[in-house]
């Protein structure tokens, strides 16, 4: 019998994850899987050119560090040469009219900027033009506010509410319902096609983020990242994003089939998923992005001058240890999808009330 | 384990409207059709015997299986629904086959099966097509080779004949009869009597979620002959024509038309009713047309529940 429904799940599993995956009303699920690999392609496109283009003007490192606040800007000039950018302006402070300079060089790696205020050095600042624990800070803020927040969770409604929910509005249910299969074997199937889809989308969309980050960075500095965290990164931010299709799969399911309307499901669980952080310990322990956060390598940057409220909501609690994230969020999809066996074995078809 | 189907005591409700309301039925083996105006049940009860919808009250077995475990149920059971849609994307084939590899049958055997009920149904140049794309009367066949491609003890459709031609109807006859003779439950509905009751072992004839008829064909078919036929005529002389029919004792009723050119009548043999009328074009009135008023079912229904007029 088990060796029966086996075979059942797979076969609905198959017949069911073409349609997960080339769902028309799905496309936008692909976009948001693969909004953050754009922009983070866009930024090595960005960088590479920038590179290609000022590496035709680069100035020693030791030039550039030998130049002293308060030097005037024509001899900054003439010791350094002619500047990647140079713009003047003027500013009105405190009743005074001030001429302000700014001078920019580049040393292969680092642009320098020289700030002159009435033609003398008042400030110099450098950054790298691609900096490896910069993007990977930003990678991690990313993940964590709008992969793991919206990407995935918005991705996994269109996806698995619609495993149930769709059939309905297709009037196709009864299609199913009338296959020698139980009820609860055809959940697991339906939720197993759901779960290749989203897993593959998103599993897949944080890689291609996570390539497209590394791609414009200085090659020894990725070699260096592979050879110490980076593949631990990779793999905790890919199982982070596969789990967040196994938790928030199972809630959408469970949604789908007791309820009709997608957006109140989905602004209720968004809501918890927010307040989560305000809540006791063991409420925390029913959210899916408290473990998911916990599995995440880095921790999200959190600006200082961001709002009080803000702030909590989007800080994580405290971390649960990587074992107890996973088993604490396969417990909670667990539960959520006994709740849903039980609602789809009482689920009748009556197309005419969708 | 009985090979009948039995409905005690059975309602269903669709939150304040009534579904069917305490039927109770034993249907044997054989052909049954289920016969009501459109809305008076036949679907509910159809569907609550595949638990695509469950019972409020009473009990359903299927031979012996509750409509509550689809696994059992399904295996023996077939249902062409009335429902047009297939899974979004499927060929004909498709549909076919992915029901059969759902019971558990091997690629092979499944496809072996799909391709033998499509043959069933003549369908095989369009298996490869879209379901989508497909027009109503094969989209009623492709649902037909989906239900019997298992082989099922209980074959149950929903309007099976709507929307098929003469000869695809006849074929699709033939095969329920096949069905009925190996011992076998085929289950049908329609709204129009008379396309069922020369195929029906049994009928049931059901309106506004009760069962107001049931039994073997004959028996109903006395109802029906009991029930007056109306029939509208038109002719030049009316007074005349309708001076002629009243004479007759099967004529229960004759009514003019305002314009005097135009007779409803009610009579209680058609087949006398039609000698009559010879008759009377024989004597030289001229009828220039006869209409049945009544051929649709609902007139019955409003005789049987009635009680007759």
């Amino acid at each position: 019998m088990t060796k029966l429904w086996a075979n059942q799940v797979l076969t609905i599993a198959r017949l069911e994850v073409r349609k997960a995956f080339l769902s028309k009303r799905g496309l936008w699920v692909y976009l948001l899987a693969l909004f953050p690999a754009v922009l983070f392609f866009g930024h090595g496109i960005d960088t590479q050119w920038k590179r290609k283009q000022w590496s035709q003007q680069v100035t020693s490192r030791s030039l550039v560090e030998s130049v002293q606040i308060g030097e005037r800007a024509a001899d900054v000039r003439l010791k350094l040469g002619k500047p990647l950018r140079d713009f003047e302006y003027r500013r009105r402070r405190d009743g005074n009219d001030e001429s302000r300079r700014m001078m920019e060089y580049f040393d292969g790696q680092r642009r320098y900027k020289f700030h002159f205020v009435d033609d003398l050095l008042k400030d110099k600042s450098d950054q790298a033009l691609a900096s490896l624990e910069e993007d990977t800070q930003v990678f991690s803020g990313m993940f964590q506010y709008f992969y793991l927040r919206l990407a995935i969770f918005f991705g996994c409604l269109g996806i698995f509410m619609n495993l149930f929910r769709g059939e309905m509005l297709d009037k196709t249910l009864h299609f199913w319902f009338l296959a020698p299969v139980r009820r609860e074997v055809l959940l697991v199937g339906k939720y197993l096609a759901g779960l290749v889809a989203s897993a593959i989308i998103f599993g897949g969309g944080t890689m291609l983020a996570f390539f497209a980050m590394l791609w414009a960075l200085d090659p020894a500095d990725v070699q260096a990242y592979w050879q110490g965290p980076g593949m631990g990164h990779l793999f905790w931010y890919t199982a982070s994003a596969m789990l967040g299709c196994v938790g928030y799969g199972s809630v959408f399911l469970a949604a789908g089939l007791l309820l009709r309307n997608p957006i109140v499901p989905a602004s209720m669980i968004l809501l918890w998923e927010s307040i989560n952080g305000f809540l006791p310990a063991i409420l925390q322990k029913l959210s899916i992005l408290y473990y998911l956060q916990s599995l995440c390598p880095l921790p999200a940057p959190v600006d200082k001058n961001m709002p009080a409220v803000l702030r909590l909501i989007l800080a994580p609690a405290e971390p649960a240890p990587a074992v107890w994230a996973v088993l604490g969020l396969l417990g909670v999809t667990a539960l959520v999808l006994w709740v849903a066996s039980q609602a789809v074995r009482r689920l009748e078809v009556n197309y005419s009330t969708e | 384990m009985s090979n009948e189907i039995i409905f005690t005591e059975v309602s269903k409700f669709y939150g304040e409207v009534l579904g069917v309301n305490r039927v109770s039925l034993r249907v044997p083996p054989g052909i049954t059709s289920l016969v009501g105006p459109n809305g008076s049940g036949k679907t509910t009860l159809m569907n609550l015997m595949c638990g695509l919808i469950h019972a409020d009250q009473g009990t359903i077995s299927v031979r012996g299986i509750s409509p509550r475990n689809p696994e059992q149920l399904m295996r023996q059971t077939g249902y062409c629904t009335q429902f047009d849609a297939a899974p979004r994307g499927y060929t004909g084939y498709q549909f076919v086959s992915a029901s059969l590899l759902l019971h558990g049958y091997s690629p092979a055997e499944a496809d072996e099966r799909t391709w033998r009920a499509i043959d069933r149904v003549n369908l095989r140049e369009a298996a490869p097509r879209k379901v989508a794309g497909y027009s109503k009367g094969m989209r009623q066949r492709i649902r037909l080779a989906q239900s019997i491609a298992h082989e099922p003890d209980v074959l149950i459709l929903d309007e099976p004949l709507n929307g098929l031609d003469p000869l695809v109807r006849a074929e699709t006859i033939a095969l329920f009869r096949e069905f009925a003779a190996r011992g076998k439950h085929v289950i049908l509905s329609s709204h129009v009597l008379q396309e069922v009751d020369v195929i029906s072992d049994q009928v049931i004839l059901i309106a506004n979620g009760s069962i107001i008829a049931e039994g073997q064909i004959h028996n109903v078919r006395e109802e029906m002959t009991e029930h007056p036929s109306q029939f509208l005529i038109r002719c030049p002389d009316a007074a005349k024509v309708a001076a002629l029919l009243f004479a007759e004792d099967h004529i229960t009723e004759v009514r003019l038309h305002a314009d005097r050119q135009g007779l409803l009548v009610l009579t209680r043999s058609r087949e006398r009713f039609s000698e009559l009328l010879n008759q009377i074009v024989l004597g030289g009135q001229n009828i220039e047309s006869i209409v049945q008023a009544d051929a649709n079912v609902d007139s019955l229904y409003e005789y049987l529940i009635g009680g007759g007029r």
